[in-house]
């Protein structure tokens, strides 16, 4: 147990993102308001993001642009630039997906006047 | 200029959906012609795309030049390649019954709504070439935003459907996006076929085993997979007309696809972590899918939520073929993959033309307009012979091989699931066929009006495609056991 808890205080990253990701999980499951329910989506999408940039991180190292020319290049001098390369492409994603969404509860409160799920289930039925 | 093929099957899409806008700013009656068109060049791409892989092999195409584990690669390999000549041709048929069945008050909206297909069909593409972990999230995300957003396109209640699609997508495709960067944490690379090398070492590694499982809970969620399957009977049901042909053909199929990819090409065939083999994993699930789904489509009153709640059971039998770890039984479970994609085209289209020309929407509706229809009535038991699986359809040979197949790995639950789940479907067809035979019809405006001339044309190419699947069935089944077999099977 004291192992376990040693190995997850060591890894405040993973801790971050788990807390982060529960949170905004929690968010979308427990809250009846539909933009609420995205901000605890958005959430999980930065959650995961967030551990994506984190795994590329090194001691030591430093931003990947090359320090010098003539030198050969040390992989052990520069974070991996890879993951923030993805991060931005999941960031672009995540927009999207969160502007078709907004624009989705815009038409939702034209046509039912509320954002409230039970109320929109009830005028559904 | 083989080479080339798989990327230009993706550009021609995405070059419209990217050029329509402007093109069409002055003359949006413009749209649908072009949109034909460029589906019709893709039929006739993927085919030479097709021929070009059975004559030269495979085609391994990177982006820019850059070689492979750096670059981006796409394969375009047997599998994907007969996928997407199913993609190309489904996607042209449901184009021109999306034509007069578009929802009407669309107005100056009507390019958006082709521009949106277009980047689905582009993006669906993408997802069957992928060589890459990270390029299949993208691919997988912009089919489901063009997907949110034609779902949601008719106003109504399908704009709740879409937003829980959307919550629901959302939420699969970051566990997926969490699942690629353990494994990337963990191998150091994306590339799958790089991957493939450096997993038969990592595999007693907690980041490969949970990065599996992430995935493999964001893509379960992305076909619908049963428990996971919520979202698709509302999105399928209030989609337009127009769009749940395209939707239940394409999209779950090709996710499911992305899976095979994964289990076969990266993990290879007979991976077993901590113990478990993942095949026989995802086989129990796909068992559990046949019969659930099933059972949930008997209950079912709508329709289109009968024909979803079907699309959903035959995940899971195409599921049991492919994780029997044997050949026969992977065969059949691509066949029945392309097999199943052919049938569900056809029941939406059976569905949106009843919805569209003669507002029926639930069983009783049904029985009002009972066999005034003689064609419609048909096209039904065509496909109701090939959903159950008679022959000479394709559905039976297809089930006929994942029988084989699960028989030869001695897994006699898998073979009581495949044919429970097909009294199953027998039984709900029964319930269909009982509304039109038996009961006496109370309309009869019904013969006046008369189906666009599309419509037919996309069903009747779709029923009779499920007769050819079936009489072609064993050249295209050995075809796939010599061409389209993983290289660990």
């Amino acid at each position: 147990m004291v192992d376990l808890l040693l190995a997850l205080f060591q890894r405040p990253n993973f801790l971050t993102f788990v807390i982060i990701f529960l949170w905004g999980f929690y968010i979308m499951l427990t809250r009846y308001n539909l933009v609420k329910k995205l901000v605890g989506m958005y959430l999980v999408q930065t959650s995961v993001i967030f551990f994506l940039v984190s795994i590329s991180a090194k001691q030591g190292a430093t931003v990947p642009v090359l320090l010098t020319t003539t030198d050969p290049v040390q992989a052990v001098d520069y974070v991996n630039p890879l993951p923030h390369v993805l991060t931005l492409t999941a960031i672009v994603v995540g927009v999207a997906t969160l502007g078709v969404a907004l624009a989705l509860c815009a038409a939702i409160y034209r046509k039912y006047g509320t954002l409230d799920e039970e109320e929109i289930l009830k005028k559904l039925q | 200029m083989n080479y080339h093929l798989p990327a230009i099957l993706f550009l021609l899409p995405l070059f419209a959906a990217i050029a329509m806008p402007v093109v069409c700013l002055k003359h949006r009656e413009w749209s649908r012609p072009i949109s034909l068109a460029v589906l019709s060049a893709m039929v006739v791409v993927s085919v030479l795309n097709l021929n070009g892989v059975i004559q030269y092999g495979e085609v391994r195409y990177a982006f820019s030049g850059w070689a492979p584990p750096l670059g981006i690669e796409w394969v375009a390999d047997g599998l994907a390649s007969v996928v997407l000549v199913a993609l190309s041709v489904l996607g042209l048929l449901a184009l021109v019954f999306a034509g007069p069945t578009a929802p009407r008050d669309l107005g100056g909206r009507v390019v958006h709504f082709y521009v949106l297909i277009l980047l689905l069909i582009a993006a669906l593409t993408g997802i069957a070439f992928a060589g890459d972990l990270f390029n299949l999230f993208v691919f997988l995300e912009v089919a489901a935003i063009a997907s949110y957003g034609l779902v949601g396109v008719a106003g109504g209640k399908a704009l709740f459907a879409a937003f829980r699609y959307l919550l629901l997508g959302t939420l699969g495709a970051s566990l997926y996006l969490l699942g690629v960067s353990y494994f990337y944490a963990a191998s150091g690379t994306l590339n799958m076929a790089d991957m493939a090398e450096q997993l038969p070492h990592l595999l007693t590694s907690k980041a490969v085993v949970g990065g599996l499982l992430f995935m493999f809970i964001g893509l379960g969620i992305k076909m619908a997979l049963v428990p996971f399957h919520v979202w698709l009977p509302d999105a399928y049901t209030h989609a337009p007309e127009s769009i749940s042909p395209i939707l239940a053909a394409l999209v779950t199929k090709v996710a499911l696809l992305g899976w095979i990819r994964i289990i076969y090409w990266v993990l290879g065939a007979q991976v077993i972590i901590y113990d478990i083999p993942v095949l026989l994993l995802v086989g129990v699930l796909g068992t559990l899918a046949a019969v659930i789904g099933a059972v949930l489509a008997l209950m079912a009153r709508n329709i289109k939520t009968m024909f979803a709640y079907g699309g959903i059971s035959h995940i899971g039998i195409i599921l049991i073929g492919v994780t029997q770890g044997n050949k026969t039984g992977f065969a059949g479970g691509v066949f029945y993959l392309l097999n199943d994609a052919v049938m569900q085209g056809a029941l939406f289209f059976l569905a949106g033309a009843l919805v569209f020309q003669y507002g029926v929407r639930t069983v009783q509706d049904l029985a009002q307009i009972g066999k005034q229809v003689p064609w419609l009535t048909g096209a039904l038991i065509v496909i109701a012979l090939g959903m159950v699986g008679l022959p000479p359809t394709g559905g039976f040979f297809g089930k006929w091989y994942i029988i084989l197949g699960a028989l030869e790995a001695h897994n006699y639950v898998a073979v009581a699931a495949v044919l429970l789940s097909t009294l199953l479907t027998l039984a709900y067809f029964v319930k269909l066929f009982e509304a039109i035979f038996r009961q006496r019809p109370p309309r009869s405006d019904v013969l006046q009006s008369e189906l666009p001339l599309s419509c037919k044309l996309s069903l009747g190419v779709t029923t009779a495609s499920i007769v050819l699947l079936g009489l072609f069935s064993d050249p295209i089944v050995q075809w796939i056991l010599n061409q389209a077999l993983p290289p660990t099977l």
